[in-house]
């Protein structure tokens, strides 16, 4: 597994709850190579977004390592794995998470600029273009659809060409005409830079499009197909 | 993002700045920030130039900034040293010499001055006695000016010759106002005034004669006090040094009262912009909370985020600041523009430091307020980019917000130099908070129960107070702080103005007649009478001086520079009475009971016997006119200095004095237009002696009409920013009812079932706030006039009307204010999810 870019191995997560203790995810593991593209599927609460927000380091689990890039993640503070998300990562979310007061261009300048490129209104200029949104470049989050917002998301999260791209319910606050077309738009920038997507679905077609598929149930891994 | 160095880190924060700004995502904040830098820097120079201003008035009574005296002349250096440090200088030299004419002689009080005197105010004399005052300078070598009672008592016309001592000078001019007479009423003996050049040729002040020195000063407050800690600590035994509080009591009352509101006025300006900047800094850092999250998954660490953000408040704090105090600068001359023909020509400028301290205002103000919500921002998990419930750790924010109170407390006390009042205004407010707060809390959750009987509307706006009953509690207490700190104001300023109006009522006596012969007395009293409509009664004079306390000489007892010792220099002016007269108070001990052994009692006013260390019991010595008579301390009095009646610092029992010879004294009321009547009256009892003290009395009306106007000014001010802020704080609390508004508006309702309950809401949270801020008021208050005014505190009916125009004002303005939550599209919502 030497050209893995994304491993977990036995990761559990434990909450505490009311009744007491309550375990959300139980030991799974998994390993992803570059290129790679991997669904995980399930119901509402079967742990998807839990299992996605250890893979990214947002999170750590109770047992278990994830490693990314050659990291153990649980071996990094919150800080160091801040860095390694900078240099590696990229999102999108169901909800956009456009920041509110800057308009598109300034939207996918924004990673960029954190990093300090001179260049970054030139490359997110010609990413916005790249996804059909040209014209909309001035335009605050309030002024688009919510497709073209997910757009702008989809520019952002590829604009610093990460290594792995995580996708939370991309499509799921769209219309299934426009989910469609995002979802073609997500695959084909993926293929184009090369880059190892973990999505995170209940879109039975969407996760089809996958080169894997795992299903969660009950914080449990029900299902794993392999091309 | 291995290195993120300041510089990016500046340029990120200054172009996220700009983008926000451009968004319209900082008005709320700016807005409060601009208003309240604004506020305080306006006030702020409006006090301070104002209160130069004042001074400057008030040290006419001395004729000069400060005043030096002693009974010997000042040591060479003493002068050089103040010349040295650019002061201005005049000498004044005063004694008692008898003038001699053809017609007789008088004993009178001779002032022999330089060229330059006075520094402050001016010399008023008349060509004859009675005739049209003029302004201009004093008598040149040669010369002397007299007052008309000298003309009368000698017979003398202008251009006759009188002599001083050995020295013949021609009397010029009648002397009718000296600038630094008008505080001493007891002169007994009428005033020659003659150049310091001619003193050396009188003989009359040799070593050993009582004489007066006095130096005279003008300059910048800056060389004043530099001169002060230079000489202050090395003065002589018999040296003093005055300034225009230390000279006039009525004026340093005034003034000091005057001085104390203005300060509270700015800091209930600081404290407005405390409440402004508190909630619109939360609402910066709630809306704030996705980004943090979102630049954490970008992979920016903690202390960079933070970095971020605070560069950004930092940022926009000095911005925001500079152009509030710009702003607060220009109003402020705006407002003199507009009272120019009631105010002084010649204002200080008021210099850099109420600027300096408006932008430390809000600065200070900023970070103590915006920190707490800020270091959430750090705590913000970035896994809230995929759970949006996810909210940052509560912080111990007690350590904060302490900082934040620390911080507010040192502006606070940097801008009034006044400790107590700091303590008073900060301290009340804290726990009147934190008892409202908890009584609050209760209340609205008590509310809960009343609420399911009641109709939609109320349902609907209570329920957004109740659903959150921390965070309305925290709007209540900022609405009511907002109120209390108007309310305070406006309440101090009532009180203010009627204090000085009673000190100084329309009528309030304006001549003094002394030396009144007992065989004169009925006679003049009668014509008294006539004249005048309330005369205060004739009290007797025996002229005495305090010789031993308790068998012990008066000199060993009393330390240097107190009251005391300015007392026992002089003569003191005793009196008998029967009765208590008005305006004294009994502090302790009998209005003559029968005392244990033979000797007679005497009532001594407070302030002396502190400072004399009497106690009941003690036993005086007295000499009068060369003989001893001894009493015993019987009780001791409080004495309102500041009404013009007769007062006296020893009142002896009846019986005790009779025997010696003895003079009657009285104060009463003449109309300025029947000021001709006072020469007959002169004519009628040419032995009496006539004060004037008009013009003290015009002085010190001007005075306190440009206070009273200040204040009035000051009032607005107060709350014009006051109704700002609480625009402001509504603005805050938008975001969560243009959510709700756009709910309801989804769910099918008419726009006139938001209106309504929107009304209910902020009609009731004005109400609520109200009712804080009249007890948070009435608390305070009490406080501040117990400790700081020292005015009698009484409670304040109206304001239970607070409630009320709470209800009124952030009902309005609460339904103004959020008209876009009722105008927003319900989609908004949708959108959001």
């Amino acid at each position: 597994m030497s050209s893995s870019i994304l491993t977990a191995r036995n990761l559990s997560k434990v909450v505490a709850s009311a009744e007491g203790e309550l375990t959300i995810l139980h030991d799974l593991s998994l390993a992803l190579n570059r290129g790679d593209s991997l669904a995980i599927v399930g119901s509402s609460g079967s742990g998807k977004s839990t299992l996605l927000g250890l893979l990214a380091g947002l999170d750590l689990p109770s047992n278990g390592t994830v490693a990314l890039a050659g990291h153990d993640l649980a071996a990094l503070d919150e800080d160091q794995r801040a860095r390694i998300r900078a240099e590696h990562v990229g999102f999108v979310f169901q909800s956009f998470q456009l920041l509110d007061s800057l308009n598109a261009l300034e939207n996918v300048m924004l990673p960029l600029e954190l990093e300090g490129h001179a260049d970054a209104r030139q490359r997110a200029h010609a990413l916005l273009e790249r996804v059909g949104l040209g014209q909309r470049l001035t335009h605050y989050p309030r002024q688009l659809s919510g497709g073209e917002q997910q757009r702008v998301a989809i520019a952002r999260a590829f604009v610093a060409e990460p290594d792995v791209l995580f996708a939370d319910e991309p499509t799921g606050n769209l219309d299934s005409h426009t989910g469609e077309r995002i979802s073609d738009l997500l695959f084909e920038l993926n293929r184009e830079r090369g880059a190892t997507l973990v999505l995170v679905t209940h879109d039975e077609r969407l996760a089809h499009r996958c080169q894997r598929l795992i299903r969660l149930e009950g914080g449990h891994l029900v299902d794993h197909v392999e091309p | 993002m291995t290195h993120l160095p300041l510089a990016r880190l500046l340029s990120l924060a200054t172009r996220q700045l700009l983008r926000d700004a451009r968004a319209g995502e900082l008005r709320v904040l700016f807005f409060a920030l601009l208003v309240a830098v604004a506020a305080s820097t306006a006030i702020g120079y409006f006090s301070a130039r104002l209160n130069d201003g004042m001074l400057m008035r008030a040290t006419e009574f001395l004729g000069a900034d400060l005043l030096l005296s002693g009974s010997t002349p000042a040591a060479p250096e003493q002068v050089s040293q103040g010349k040295q440090l650019g002061l201005e200088h005049s000498q004044v030299v005063e004694f008692s010499s008898v003038i001699a004419s053809d017609a007789g002689i008088q004993l009178a009080s001779v002032k022999a001055a330089d060229s330059a005197y006075p520094l402050r105010g001016q010399l008023k004399s008349a060509a004859e006695p009675y005739a049209a005052e003029q302004t201009g300078p004093g008598p040149q070598p040669g010369e002397a000016w007299a007052e008309a009672r000298l003309f009368a008592a000698l017979e003398l016309s202008v251009g006759d010759t009188i002599e001083v001592g050995s020295k013949p000078l021609t009397l010029r001019r009648v002397l009718t106002y000296e600038p630094d007479r008008a505080g001493d009423f007891y002169s007994l003996t009428p005033r020659v005034l003659m150049h310091l050049d001619d003193l050396a040729a009188t003989g009359v002040v040799q070593p050993g004669s009582r004489v007066r020195y006095r130096e005279l000063w003008r300059g910048t407050p800056q060389a004043l006090g530099a001169y002060r800690q230079v000489i202050g600590t090395k003065l002589a035994a018999n040296q003093r040094l005055e300034d225009a509080r230390d000279g006039n009591r009525q004026i340093g009352s005034a003034l000091g009262r005057a001085e104390r509101y203005l300060n509270l006025a700015s800091l209930a300006a600081v404290l407005l912009a405390g409440v402004a900047v508190a909630l619109s800094a939360a609402r910066f850092a709630a809306r704030r909370f996705d980004t943090s999250a979102l630049l954490r998954c970008l992979g920016l660490s903690r202390n960079q985020a933070l970095g971020l953000f605070g560069l950004q408040l930092a940022l926009l704090g000095l911005g925001t600041s500079l152009i509030g105090a710009l702003l607060g600068w220009l109003a402020q001359h705006g407002l003199f523009y507009l009272l120019q023909g009631l105010l002084p020509a010649q204002i200080p400028a008021g210099g850099l430091w109420p600027a300096l301290a408006g932008i430390a205002t809000g600065l200070v103000a900023l970070a103590g307020f915006a920190l707490p919500p800020l270091a959430a921002l750090g705590r913000v998990p970035p896994l809230r980019v995929l759970r949006r419930d996810l909210l940052p750790v509560p912080a111990s924010s007690w350590l904060v917000y302490g900082a934040a109170l620390f911080a507010l407390g040192l502006i606070m006390w940097r801008l009034s130099l006044d400790l107590q009042l700091t303590f008073v205004l900060l301290g009340g407010g804290l726990i009147t908070a934190l008892l409202l707060g908890g009584l609050l809390l209760l209340g609205l959750q008590s509310l809960r129960r009343l609420l399911a009987r009641s109709s939609l509307h109320w349902r609907l706006g209570l329920g957004q107070l109740l659903r959150h009953p921390l965070a309305a509690a925290g709007q209540a207490l900022a609405f009511g702080l907002i109120l209390l700190a108007m309310a305070l104001i406006a309440l101090l300023r009532g009180e203010l103005l009627d204090t000085w109006q009673d000190q100084l009522p329309e009528q309030a006596p304006n001549h003094f007649a002394l030396n009144v012969l007992p065989a004169d007395k009925d006679a003049f009293a009668a014509r008294l009478a006539e004249l005048s409509p309330h005369p205060a009664p004739l009290y007797p004079v025996v002229p005495g001086r305090l010789t031993l306390i308790n068998g012990e000489p008066v000199r060993q007892i009393v330390s240097k520079e107190s009251q005391g010792e300015r007392a026992i220099r002089r003569d003191l002016s005793l009196t008998w009475a029967a009765d208590l007269p008005e305006g004294n108070q009994l502090l302790a001990g009998d209005w003559w009971s029968a005392s244990s052994d033979d000797l007679p009692g005497v009532s001594v006013e407070s302030e002396l016997a502190e400072s004399l260390q009497l106690k009941l019991g003690d036993r005086l010595r007295f000499n009068v006119g060369g003989l001893d008579r001894d009493a015993r301390v019987s009780n001791l009095r409080e004495v309102d200095w500041n009404s013009f009646q007769p007062n006296f610092y020893m009142i002896f029992e009846p019986g005790t004095l009779q025997d010696l010879p003895v003079t009657y004294l009285t104060s009463f009321y003449l109309p300025p237009q029947q000021e001709r009547r006072l020469v007959e009256l002169s004519r009628a009892f040419p032995a009496v002696t006539l004060l004037q003290v008009e013009a003290l009395l015009a002085q010190l009306r001007s005075i306190l009409a440009q206070v009273t106007l200040a204040i009035e000014f000051v009032l607005l001010f107060v709350l014009a920013a006051g109704l700002a802020v609480l625009f402001a704080g509504l603005q805050a609390t938008l975001d969560e009812r243009i959510r709700q508004g756009a709910l309801l508006r989804a769910l099918g309702a008419e726009r006139k079932l938001l209106v309504q309950a929107r009304r209910a809401e902020f009609a009731l949270l004005g109400a609520i706030s109200g009712l804080l801020a009249a007890i948070g008021c009435e608390l305070i208050s009490f406080l501040l006039y117990r400790y700081a005014f020292d005015l009698a505190w009484h409670a304040h009916p109206w304001l239970l009307l607070l409630p009320a125009i709470g209800a009124l004002l952030v009902g309005g303005a609460g339904v103004l204010g959020t008209r876009r939550a009722l105008n927003v599209s319900p989609l908004t919502v949708l959108r959001e999810g």
